[in-house]
């Protein structure tokens, strides 16, 4: 038994009483998951374009050092500066420099798990650089000081009075609870940001070894816009982010939008190869590509190495039954949901965050959902293996002794009869309380009486005759 | 046919019934079964845990107590999915454990595939429900039966009643020990499942997995929710007169 | 050479920069693997991905799709699309528009011209050498596109001499006009183009609907960064 309640543990807590919360994460799951699958149903072979997606994806990250090498050679062909970060700080160093570099002193982002992942805002802030979100929900989680809780759908945590107070605060606006006219509010205070920005940062969905293109896929246009408007653009790319082939992509975008939010595409996918022509009329004049490594490569190669073909659609969020009753701030990461229960100790230590994978009843809701057929659960199971040292000394013993009891057909039966005797129930056959595991049991739901005799019991006493 | 019945340590222990139902029923549709007395577990709840050492001597157990018998039928369909699923992986290290628990696999059957594809038998011609009807779809099942083929075998019965919830597939929070590793959560995920069951208007729910079993039903006692939880395999044998029908 | 100065330097000097990648590169090849490269690429994605036959009605095909993400299609004839474009425009109440380039996919020189004298006509004030300020300040964008797909109702729009990025993205109101040949059943018929160029345009954008978002309690907002409105005029030859 623990003392004091693991931080994991405290915010499961925090996160369920919630209930306002948890209501609208429900809500907006269960939505997107109905969504998903009806646009999923569209498609003539959706189990086909999974199985190519798995397979693309997984032959990129068994040939990564070839792929990478062709992507950056690529780049360079176009233009494109191609840069590589070992870990967050070289990144962050790297970005900032670029930004000193270039003279820019304002900077726009567009919705990038990468750049939350390295803490990027942070290391911009303190450079000097004023940095601003343009994706809604991350522009609301920017300016309340907050988190996102879903790599998709960052506020769904967020009620409109929330919101609204934020805006009222931010941007001196009249307070108005309409989403339509706090949606105009920030639209044009952030219009006023993309006219006068120096430098624009994304990350991307996808990108080409072959021709050296980023791919980015947004609904509200903040990612054209911090890719028109500002002088220069730095792309975020974390290393397993690519593909092969320009005509691979169609496989992705095609699983994408519709696991994500039931969309069949993005309302904009940008493919953009290198800065601007001389002959263009706009663009930014130069293009980085920070190549991320941060834990990736640690992961490549090794049991593991199929968490990496993840394209962050989010589909194992909305699916898992866990997710929507805790809600995303519980798993304390940029990555919350099945894919970061396994993605954050992989990056950021699998003893530190040993708890993470724990907490599944390996439903296998997120391995259907997923479109590029992660074994999320059985991946699950071989964490929880690798930190089984990790866990408490009593469960420790417990488990040998289980083991014990499952060697000997005697024991095993003795064990019966102890379990029996153990638990006698009320009047009615049910157990409403204990210690140890039924304890734990009986916080949340009554334990039915063991029978009086077992099945084995029942087949001595004449059960094997009768046939 | 003879097969061998692994009963499952949870069917066992706690729903013997289901265990006299799977017996009566294989003997009315032709098969000798045996018992074999020395098993115990299949070692899901270790392997699932992340203890895999245990989990792998437990099922190198189960190999041999086994090893006698041509087909292995199980009512649960999580315990017929460690043999089929896990058992080689878990055993891999060694040759011919792994060959061994590879030839297992192959002849290990949940219950109602087992009755459906190896019998021959068209079950849902063979039951009878007196009311309206809903079913949870056990998510360790994947794999061994789809919610189709779950769904196919209660819609057969005639003039049924059958109510299916909207989320068929949702999880009951069970997850072996994450029920007591994270009750909380557990709770708040049966208060979901119960909910969609619920909302359906029946009160008898086809469950065929005890974890699964226990928790809803301590669940629903614990609200004062009236719903009760049979296995498919009771309400074959009730349904062909084996067994006296159970309150 | 201290680390943190090293690392400033890679953001900003092309010899150092390619040299640390070109030395992960080389460690990453070196790294065992565990497990031999088994998984091969498959040789035509296309064949599975596809979903438009290429000899389906793709007007009517993308018509459906596109009017399904909230683009309004109109069709138009070669002999009355200024009429098509006109209407819209009053419909619009457009004060100013962005109008398009000679070469912008369906407008050629002629047709800029047409479209020019036009608006003048209507009282329209058109802008044509856009710079960022005019596209902040016009009410309408009249664009032609590089193509459009039938399959989700896609248009695509790609940066070349004279197209500015910001004209389908920074106006309102973006009225596209396209040539029914310029149709393209599948993405994977677009893709399978793209891979066959020699060299890319700087900037693509597939447009598949109004500026979008839901981030607000779920609740759909169109109009966010890019247009609120995007009328697609088809225009057939005859």
């Amino acid at each position: 038994m623990s003392v004091t309640k693991s931080e994991f543990r405290q915010r499961i807590a925090a996160g369920i009483a919630d209930e306002r919360v948890i209501r609208a994460v429900h809500q907006a799951t269960l939505h997107k998951v109905d969504a998903a699958a009806e646009a999923l149903a569209e498609l003539s072979d959706r189990e086909g374009l999974r199985e190519l997606a798995a397979q693309i994806k997984q032959h990129l990250l068994e040939n990564l050092p070839e792929y990478l090498e062709q992507f950056v050679r690529a780049c360079e062909r176009r233009g494109t500066r191609v840069h590589f970060a070992a870990d967050a700080q070289a990144a962050c160093e790297i970005i900032c420099a670029i930004a000193h570099g270039s003279g820019s002193e304002l900077a726009v982002k567009a919705k990038s798990m990468a750049t939350e992942e390295i803490r990027l805002n942070d290391a911009l802030q303190a450079a000097g650089v004023r940095t601003i979100e343009t994706d809604l929900g991350e522009f609301i989680v920017q300016i309340d000081h907050d988190r996102p809780s879903h790599i998709v759908t960052p506020i769904i945590h967020k009620d409109r009075r929330q919101i609204a107070q934020a805006l009222v605060r931010e941007t001196g606006c009249d307070y108005t609870e309409d989403p339509e006219e706090l949606t105009a509010i920030a639209r044009d205070y952030l219009r006023d940001i993309f006219r006068r920005c120096d430098l624009g940062i994304t990350g991307a969905n996808f990108a080409v070894a072959e021709s050296g293109t980023i791919c980015i896929c947004t609904n509200e246009g903040n990612g054209r816009m911090s890719t028109t408007r500002p002088r220069v653009h730095v792309a975020l790319v974390g290393i397993e982010k690519l593909v092969p082939r320009l005509r691979d992509l169609p496989v992705f975008l095609k699983l994408l939008a519709r696991s994500s939010t039931g969309q069949p595409l993005t309302v904009y996918t940008t493919l953009i190869t290198g800065p601007k022509r001389p002959s263009d009329r706009d663009g930014p004049e130069q293009l980085h590509v920070v190549l991320l490594d941060n834990g990736r490569s640690e992961i490549l190669g090794g049991p593991f190495t199929e968490v990496l073909r993840c394209i962050r659609c989010g589909a194992c969020l909305n699916a898992c039954p866990v997710f929507r009753n805790i809600g995303g701030h519980a798993y304390g990461s940029v990555y919350p949901g099945p894919i970061g229960s396994l993605a954050t100790p992989l990056l950021s230590g699998i003893n530190e965050h040993a708890e993470l994978p724990r907490a599944s009843t390996l439903c296998g809701a997120c391995q259907a959902a997923c479109p590029v057929k992660i074994d999320l659960p059985g991946l699950l199971v071989k964490l929880r293996a690798q930190t089984r040292a990790r866990q408490p000394l009593g469960k420790r013993l417990g488990m040998n002794v289980w083991k014990r009891l499952m060697q000997s057909p005697a024991l095993f039966g003795w064990g019966q009869r102890v379990l029996r005797w153990m638990l006698p129930g009320g009047d009615d056959g049910w157990i409403s309380s204990g210690f140890g595991p039924a304890g734990a049991w009986t916080k949340v739901r009554d334990l039915p009486r063991p029978p009086e005799r077992t099945f084995r019991e029942r087949w001595r006493e004449g059960l094997d005759d009768e046939g | 046919m003879k097969v061998a019945l692994f009963v499952t340590c949870l069917t066992d222990s706690f729903y013997p019934r289901v265990g006299e139902a799977v017996v009566r029923v294989l003997r009315h549709f032709g098969c000798k079964v045996e018992f074999p007395t020395e098993q115990t577990c299949c070692g899901q709840p270790a392997f699932n845990s992340g203890f895999h050492d245990q989990a792998a001597a437990v099922a190198r157990r189960m190999l041999r107590v086994f090893e006698p018998y041509e087909t292995v039928v199980t009512p649960s369909a999580s315990c017929a999915g460690m043999v089929k699923h896990h058992f080689a992986e878990l055993l891999g290290d060694d040759a011919q454990e792994r060959a061994a628990a590879e030839r297992l696999a192959a002849r290990t059957h949940e219950f109602a595939t087992f009755v459906t594809n190896k019998l021959g038998v068209e079950i849902g011609k063979h039951l009878e429900f007196a009311e309206p009807i809903t079913f949870h779809y056990p998510c360790r099942a994947r794999g061994i039966y789809s919610l189709e083929e779950l769904s196919s075998w209660l819609a057969g019965a005639d003039a049924v009643d059958l109510r299916t919830p909207r989320q068929a597939e949702l999880c009951c929070g069970f997850g072996g020990g994450f029920a007591v590793e994270y009750p909380e959560i557990s709770g708040a995920m049966l208060g979901d499942k119960l909910d969609e069951l619920v909302s359906t208007g029946a009160k008898l729910v086809i469950c065929n997995e005890g974890g699964c079993a226990l928790n809803m039903s301590g669940g629903a006692h614990r609200r004062g929710i009236p719903l009760r939880f049979k296995h498919l395999a009771e309400c074959l044998a009730e349904s062909l007169g084996l067994m006296e029908p159970e309150a | 050479m201290k680390a943190d100065d090293r690392l400033r330097l890679a953001a900003t000097d092309d010899n150092v920069r390619r040299e640390t990648v070109a030395r992960f590169l080389d460690w990453l090849k070196r790294r065992q693997r565990t497990a031999p490269p088994e998984t091969a690429l498959p040789d035509d994605p296309q064949t599975g991905a596809r979903e438009v036959a290429l000899d389906e009605d793709l007007a009517a095909r993308f018509r459906r799709a596109a009017t399904t993400v909230g683009m309004n299609v109109h069709t138009a004839m070669l002999s009355d699309w200024l009429d098509v474009v006109g209407e819209l425009l009053q419909k619009h109440e457009a004060r100013s528009a962005a109008i398009p380039a000679a070469g912008d996919g369906f407008f050629e020189a002629e047709r800029v011209e047409q479209l020019r004298q036009r608006l003048t006509g209507e009282g329209i004030a058109t802008q044509s050498d856009v710079d960022d300020e005019t596209l902040f300040s016009v009410d309408v964008a009249i664009t032609g596109v590089a193509a459009a797909i039938a399959e989700h109702g896609s248009l695509v729009c790609e940066s070349q001499p004279g197209v500015a990025r910001g004209s389908s993205l920074i106006p309102p109101i973006h009225i596209a006009v396209v040539a029914v040949e310029q149709l393209l059943p599948d993405l994977c018929d677009y893709f399978d183009g793209l891979s066959k160029r020699s060299g890319l345009p700087a900037a693509i954008s597939l447009i598949t609907g109004p500026s979008k978002t839901a981030d607000i309690e779920g609740v759909l907002v169109t109009g966010v960064h890019g247009p609120a409105v995007v009328d697609v005029v088809v225009v057939r030859p005859a």
